[in-house]
C-alpha cells in the first residue's frame, strides 16, 4: 500500500493529460489545419514582391497566425475549463479523492501550456518546412536569372536572402510566442477562479491583454518622476502597472523575423519574467480557488 | 473572504515585485535590439484603431507587411502621394527593417521624380519642381533610415548612388561609398569612392581619390575603370612621371554599365 503524499507530481500529470484530451475532444486542432494552409498559402502567394519580401511575409504570416492560436488557446481553452468541470461535474468526482486543490488547478494549467507547447511545436516544424524550401526555391531562381554568376553577386545574394531565411533564431521567437500564451493561460485562470461565467473570464481576459500589450508604457510614465502635477493619472497609471503583466516583454518576434539574434541573456530575461507571473498567478488562483464554493 | 484579501495582498505584492523585473527585462531586450520602442499614437489615426491594436498586440511586423502590400498596389496605380504616405507607416511599424527605407526612398528619388519629369501634361516648371522635390524626398527618407540604422551599408549604399545619380554631388556620394566599406569590409567600394573623389571639381578630394585609386592598384586591383581614373588624376594633379602607373589608356566596352 502507498503513501498519501501532500503534493504528487504524478497526480498533476495525470491531470494534465486528461486536460490535453478534454481540450482534444473541443475539435482545436482544426486551428493547425487551418494554420498549415495559411503558411502554404502565404509562402506562394505575391510573387511580384522580391525574394527578400516574400519571406518576410511568410514569416510575417505565420508568427501572426502562432500568436493568434496561441493567445485565443490560452484564453477561451482555460476559461472553459473550471466551468465545464463543474457542468460535468467531473470537478466533484476528482475533488472527492485526495486531490488537493492546488494539484487540480495545476494539473489543468500543465494541460493547456502542454496543448499550447504541441500546438506550436508542430507549427513550428511545418513553417519551418516551407520557409526553408521556399529560401532554396528563391535563391535557386535569382541565380539562374543571373547574368553574370561571380562568385561574390551569388555570395551576395546568398546573404541577402538567407538573413529572411530559416534561422535559429525564429524558434527562439517562437518560444517567446509559448512564454507570452503561457502567462495569458495563467492569468486567464486566476480570472476564472473567482468569475461569474465564461464569458466575463474571457472578456475580462481579453481586455487585461491588450493593456498588457501597452503596459510598458504605462509603467514608463508611472515611474518617471514628477507626481504632484498630475495625480490621479500617477494613481491610475500604478494601478494599472500594478495589476497587469508587461507583454511586451515577449514581443521579440518583430525584430527576430528582422534576423535579430536571440542571445542567452535575452531568453533568459523573457523566461525568468514568464516564469515569475506564472508562479504569481498560480499562488493567487490557488488562495481564490481554496475558498470557492463548488 | 480571508483568503480573498491573501489573494489581493499577494497580487499586489506581485505587482510591486514585477515592475523592476519588467524594467530589467525590457533594457535587456532593447539592449539586444529586441524591443522596438512602442508605436506612437499618431499613427493611431493614420492606421485605424484594428490596425493600431494589432500593431499594439504583438502583430506588429504583419501591420507592417500589409501596409508594405497596400503601397505596392498605390504603386502600381501610380498613386505617389499614397505610395510615401504608406511607406511612412511601413517605417514607422518596422524602423528596423532596412528594407522598408530602401524601396521607400527609391520610389519618390526614382520612380516618382521621373514619372513627374516625363509627365508631358505638366508645364515644365512645374515638372523641374516635382522633380527635383521627390528626389529631395527620397534622400530625406535614407537619411531618416540611417538615424535610426547608422551603421547600415545597404542605406550608405543607396545614398551613395543617389548622390551619383541623382543630385550630382560627386564628394557626398563617395564619403558614402567609404562608409560602405568601412561597414562591409569590400574593398570595391573604395574603389568606387575613389571613382566619385576624382569626378568631383575640389583638388583635395581628386588627391583623396588618387590616393584610393592608387592603394587599390598597388594591390593588384586594376579593372580598366580604375586605370583610365588614375591617367586622368595624374594628369590632373602633375603627378610627377616617374611615379605614374606605366599602363596606357584601356578601351572599356560601351556596354559595360558598372565600373569595376
Amino acid at each position: 500500500m502507498t503513501s498519501y503524499r501532500a503534493f504528487s507530481p504524478a497526480r498533476i500529470w495525470t491531470l494534465a493529460t486528461a486536460t490535453v484530451t478534454q481540450l482534444l475532444r473541443m475539435k482545436i486542432l482544426i486551428f493547425l489545419l487551418a494554420f498549415c494552409a495559411l503558411v502554404v498559402a502565404a509562402g506562394f502567394a505575391f510573387p511580384v514582391l522580391n525574394p527578400e519580401q516574400q519571406l518576410k511575409l511568410l514569416k510575417d504570416v505565420s508568427f501572426g497566425a502562432l500568436q493568434v492560436f496561441s493567445l485565443v488557446i490560452a484564453i477561451v481553452a482555460t476559461a472553459l475549463l473550471l466551468p465545464r468541470d463543474l457542468e460535468d461535474r467531473t470537478l466533484y468526482t476528482i475533488l472527492s479523492k485526495p486531490v488537493p486543490r492546488h494539484e487540480y488547478l495545476l494539473g489543468k494549467l500543465l494541460g493547456v501550456l502542454l496543448l499550447i507547447g504541441a500546438g506550436l511545436l508542430l507549427m513550428d516544424l511545418a513553417f519551418s518546412a516551407v520557409l526553408w524550401l521556399r529560401e532554396k526555391l528563391l535563391l535557386a531562381q535569382i541565380i539562374q536569372a543571373l547574368e553574370a554568376k561571380t562568385p561574390e553577386a551569388v555570395a551576395q545574394l546568398q546573404e541577402i536572402v538567407g538573413k529572411q531565411g530559416l534561422n535559429w533564431g525564429l524558434h527562439l521567437g517562437v518560444l517567446a510566442v509559448f512564454w507570452k500564451a503561457a502567462v495569458v493561460a495563467a492569468l486567464a485562470l486566476m480570472i476564472s477562479c473567482f468569475a461569474s461565467s465564461t464569458l466575463f473570464t474571457v472578456v475580462v481576459t481579453f481586455c487585461v491583454v491588450i493593456i498588457g500589450h501597452g503596459q510598458g508604457l504605462i509603467r514608463e510614465y508611472f515611474l518617471q518622476g514628477g507626481t504632484l502635477a498630475e495625480p490621479v493619472k500617477k494613481l491610475l497609471s500604478a494601478l494599472l502597472a500594478i495589476v497587469t503583466p508587461d507583454l511586451g516583454v515577449f514581443d521579440v518576434v518583430d525584430n527576430v523575423i528582422n534576423g535579430e539574434a536571440v542571445g542567452l541573456g535575452a531568453a533568459l530575461a523573457m523566461s525568468g519574467t514568464a516564469l515569475l507571473y506564472l508562479t504569481g498567478y498560480a499562488v493567487v488562483s490557488h488562495l481564490l480557488f481554496v475558498e470557492k464554493e463548488l | 473572504m480571508k483568503r480573498r484579501l491573501q489573494a489581493l495582498s499577494v497580487l499586489l505584492l506581485l505587482g510591486l515585485v514585477k515592475l523592476p523585473v519588467e524594467q530589467t527585462a525590457t533594457a535587456t531586450l532593447r539592449e539586444a535590439r529586441l524591443l522596438t520602442a512602442m508605436p506612437d499614437f499618431g499613427l493611431r489615426d493614420q492606421l485605424g484603431q484594428m490596425s493600431f491594436a494589432a500593431a499594439l498586440g504583438g502583430l506588429r511586423s504583419l501591420v507592417a507587411s500589409f501596409t508594405y502590400l497596400r503601397a505596392y498596389n498605390a504603386w502600381e496605380n501610380v498613386n505617389w502621394a499614397m505610395v510615401d504616405s504608406l511607406f511612412q507607416i511601413t517605417t514607422r511599424l518596422q524602423p528596423r527593417y532596412e528594407h522598408y527605407w530602401d524601396e521607400a526612398a527609391w520610389h519618390m528619388a526614382y520612380n516618382a521624380a521621373s514619372y513627374y519629369l516625363n509627365d508631358e501634361t505638366l508645364n515644365p516648371a512645374v515638372r523641374g519642381k516635382l522633380f527635383h522635390e521627390h528626389i529631395r524626398r527620397g534622400h530625406d527618407i535614407l537619411q531618416e533610415g540611417l538615424r535610426v540604422l547608422p551603421e547600415d551599408p545597404r542605406l550608405w549604399n543607396s545614398l551613395a548612388e543617389l548622390y551619383e545619380r541623382r543630385t550630382y554631388e560627386p564628394a557626398r556620394a563617395a564619403e558614402c561609398y567609404l562608409k560602405v566599406a568601412e561597414f562591409t569590409g569590400n574593398a570595391r567600394f573604395l574603389r568606387f569612392a575613389g571613382y566619385q573623389f576624382a569626378q568631383s571639381a575640389d583638388r583635395a578630394f581628386w588627391q583623396r581619390g588618387y590616393d584610393l585609386l592608387r592603394a587599390a592598384y598597388d594591390k593588384n586591383q586594376r579593372p580598366p575603370t580604375l586605370i583610365n581614373t588614375l591617367k586622368d588624376l595624374e594628369k590632373k594633379l602633375e603627378v610627377p612621371a616617374e611615379r605614374r602607373i606605366p599602363e596606357s589608356y584601356v578601351p572599356v566596352p560601351s556596354g559595360a554599365a558598372v565600373p569595376g
